[in-house]
């Protein structure tokens, strides 16, 4: 990446350790430093148990990290929450069943005490972005999983937040779907130059999609790599058939089996 | 022609008819049997017939009314009560509920009695009830109220307890007030809880009701069900009074169900 | 950039309060002692006659918990004998109609293009007021025995049989319906009997629903119980020695029945609750 870019996450010697049901110290997370630059694309990668999530919900002040700390744009996590400058998309369309599609974009919209102006046309700009106009006044139990997560993009974006995180937001949908997601999620991160950290178990994925890919291992869950993707953008479907694409899925596929740098 | 027929016979309301065709089929049987074996068949099972004519006859029965005038009459001093309690009853629940949820000092405290209270058998303790507050239309009122709490709260607490983690996640990212987390996911998220609890809630409160009208004879559904039985009028309004509460309970968990369904669009899709 | 950022204490101190707030320990003793502060309040309210005074009542209507608890253990034997006939109609009828409902549930699962429209017209009878079966079934039992006593308990047991019935076939049904996904699909599979599906699949699914209907039928047996008692013609049980002692405004009598009508219902939770955990342990 370019070395003059703002760095706007920084996190040091970042570390969780939980309690289990014996009182016994379980450690999720040990010693994770990264820095990560203003409108990049990080992709956090692991088997599952290796603390991606939790390393995700430590920036977003979701968890209280154990040791170490995070500072986002000079301030605490908290701070920056409480600006309401962070958008989540959870592994689940998390949405409100009592609320239209285009109600549901417009919910965090509303809890910022937007104008009632403000929020609609924000909330079909969003549904057209995501390409969900027609489906505005439907309700969530009426759309497909594709198209629910969609939704649930668009909410997350319809904010405009500096910093987006998104937990494995496509594991649950199917591969045609997926792909299709990833094109648009690509589009629109290029339109809205945002900060993206997206956590995956897909190495394909991570890829495809990402600047960076933060590869973690588990037991303790720790930072084991960091390997550059330098794929030209805009990146289309064809570029996974390419050598170059192969050649980063094998470098971090051996990022694992090599062992760790820490 | 089978194959239409064969439509017709899958639907469920073709099933509940058949339900009720053989209960009604069963009743008219037993009426038969009674009215050739016993001498007063109309206070065992009268015919289905015999009730509609009653109801339908213009003959006065009590204080110059009709049989289902006098129905009617004390219907309305019944059911007004019970649903005066109903809704004092439903509205602290909900109060209550959400109060429990706000504090958890409040739920440790109230929650063990809100499942003991669910154990008495407040229908029981009516008479004493009556005994405290001394006059009938109170009574009525508190215990439709008493009976109508405990679902409606168990329930809706139920609900807010439900709502699932990530939602709050998401209203913690969005640095979301509390008193809008309550308005714009607790609440709702509980809102068809609440209705399964009213649901639950007005039958009881209508039973109450009647029954607290027995224990004094002051007007009310039950304070005729009682006359009816000791012959002070025709047996038949008793049968009137069975048919009618039976109904009246049916029809108001109907009704519920559909104030349910109107406020909740999302669920007709 | 290293200047702009605050550094923040590592490991923050946290007060002893909030300490306390979080340690699980604290928490699973408060669970238990706030209730028993809140029990211990109620007692002193009612001690001090203080809940008489918001009541507007006296301690002749609303006698002091001492006298209550004298009155239980000097009539120990009436009461003994009264809720044995309680509780005796209340499990009897609790039995057959718990039996009947089940039974009720299967046949609507097995037949399903008869049985659907069943567990609708059951749950119509659940909400039919009590007040309204019990007289009915006193006239029915008339002729059933020259004891009065004999044909009040039978007409008392069907009242209960028909409510708790209801509660049952609605909620089994749903319990040997309402199955996983695809082990319908493997049944077929493997050409299962309609008999072996029932065996393995449906009866054990419909267990949890069992007891979800119990859990409403158990406290309702009782209840039914102490108000159809009302309306019986022999004078006996819990509910009917309220009332009774009501009318001769004996009312610490009245009282002492109320709380054991009160601990019949506790207890038959606790057991119940017993039941489940043992019978249920496979599920969870």
């Amino acid at each position: 990446m370019s070395k003059e870019r703002e760095i706007e996450i920084i996190t040091r010697n970042l570390g969780v350790t939980f309690k289990d049901d014996q009182d016994k110290d379980v450690v999720a997370l040990t010693n994770v430093n990264l820095e990560i630059c203003k409108g990049e694309f990080i992709a956090l990668l692991g088997p599952s148990g290796c603390g991606k999530t939790t390393l995700l919900r430590c920036m977003a002040d979701l968890q209280k990290p154990t040791e170490g700390d995070v500072h986002i744009q000079g301030m605490t996590p908290k701070e920056v929450r409480l600006q309401q400058k962070f958008g989540f998309v959870f592994q689940q369309p998390v949405l409100f069943d009592w609320r239209t599609v285009k109600k549901n974009i417009e919910l965090p919209m509303e809890i910022m005490g937007r104008s009632k102006g403000e929020r609609s046309d924000r909330a079909d700009e969003m549904l057209e972005m995501v390409g969900l106009k027609e489906f505005a006044n439907h309700y969530p139990k009426q759309l497909s999983g594709g198209m629910q997560q969609r939704a649930n993009i668009a909410r997350a974006f319809g904010l405009d937040p500096d910093i987006l995180f998104m937990d494995e937001p496509f594991s649950a949908l199917d591969e045609f779907t997926k792909e299709k997601l990833h094109e648009d999620l690509l589009r629109i991160w290029r339109a809205t130059n945002k900060t993206i950290l997206f956590v995956t178990h897909n190495i394909q994925e991570g890829v495809f999609l990402s600047d960076r890919i933060c590869v973690l291992s588990p037991h303790p869950g720790r930072l084991s790599a960091i390997v550059d993707i330098d794929i030209e953008r805009p990146r289309s479907l064809e570029v996974k058939d390419s050598v170059h694409f192969t050649e980063l899925v094998a470098k971090v596929r051996n990022s694992f089996e090599g062992g760790s740098i820490a | 022609m089978i194959r239409k027929l064969d439509k017709i016979t899958n639907k469920k309301w073709f099933s509940s008819l058949l339900w009720v065709l053989l209960l009604v089929i069963a009743w008219e049987v037993g009426a038969y049997v009674v009215a050739g074996a016993k001498r007063t068949p109309e206070n065992i099972l009268p015919h289905l017939w015999q009730i509609i004519g009653a109801a339908a006859t213009g003959k006065k029965v009590a204080g110059g009314m009709t049989a289902l005038q006098a129905v009617f009459d004390s219907a309305r001093a019944t059911l007004f009560r019970a649903l005066l309690g109903f809704f004092f009853g439903a509205v602290s629940g909900f109060a209550f509920a959400l109060l429990m949820k706000l504090s958890g000092v409040v739920e440790k405290l109230l929650f063990p009695y809100l499942m003991l209270i669910q154990l008495i058998p407040v229908l029981g303790i009516a008479p004493i009830i009556l005994a405290i507050t001394g006059d009938i239309n109170v009574s009525r009122v508190v215990i439709a109220a008493i009976l109508s709490f405990y679902p409606v709260a168990t329930n809706t607490l139920a609900g807010f307890k439900a709502v699932e983690k990530e939602k709050y996640d998401l209203m913690h990212i969005c640095a979301a007030k509390t008193r809008m987390i309550y308005t714009k996911v607790l609440i709702p998220s509980a809102i068809p809880y609440f209705f399964t609890g009213l649901k639950i809630a007005a039958p009881m409160a209508v039973t109450a009701s009647i029954l607290v009208d027995t224990l004094q004879g002051d007007g009310g559904l039950g304070c005729l069900l009682s006359q009816s039985l000791k012959h002070a009028m025709s047996i038949y309004v008793f049968w009137l009074i069975v048919f009618f509460s039976a109904f009246i309970g049916i029809i108001v968990s109907k009704v519920i169900g559909w104030i349910e369904y109107s406020v909740s669009p999302w669920r007709r899709c | 950039m290293e200047k702009e950022i605050r550094l923040q204490k590592i490991g923050r101190r946290k007060s002893l309060r909030q300490r306390a707030k979080e340690s699980k320990k604290w928490q699973k003793i408060t669970t238990v002692v706030y209730p028993l502060i809140f029990g211990a309040v109620l007692v002193g309210l009612w001690q001090g006659q203080i809940l008489h005074r918001w009541f507007h009542t006296d301690t002749f209507t609303l006698p002091l918990l001492n006298k209550i608890g004298e009155i239980m253990r000097d009539n120990m034997d009436k009461i003994l004998e009264n809720t044995g006939a309680t509780v005796s109609v209340a499990v009897i009828g609790l039995v057959i109609g718990s039996l009947l409902g089940y039974l009720v549930a299967v046949l609507a699962a097995l037949f399903p293009k008869i049985g659907m429209g069943g567990p609708a017209v059951l749950g119509a009878f659940a909400s039919v007021p009590v007040v309204a079966i019990a007289p009915v079934l006193n006239n029915w039992t008339k002729d059933l025995s020259d004891e009065a006593s004999i044909r009040s308990m039978i007409s008392k047991i069907i009242v209960v049989t028909l409510i708790c019935a209801a509660d049952m076939g609605l909620n089994a049904y749903r319990g040997l319906t309402e199955i996983k996904p695809f082990s319908e699909d493997l049944m077929a599979i493997y050409a299962a009997p309609k008999r072996t599906t029932l065996w393995k699949l449906r009866l054990p699914n419909s267990l949890p629903y069992v007891f979800t209907a119990l859990k409403v039928s158990v406290p309702a047996s009782i209840m039914t119980a102490i108000v159809s008692e009302y309306f019986a013609e022999y004078i006996t049980g819990v509910g009917r020695q309220i009332r009774e002692n009501i009318v001769l405004a004996q009312y610490a009598t009245a009282w002492a029945y109320i709380a054991t009508a009160c601990l019949i219902g506790i207890a038959a939770y606790v057991i119940l609750m017993a039941f489940q955990s043992i019978l249920l342990r496979r599920y969870s």
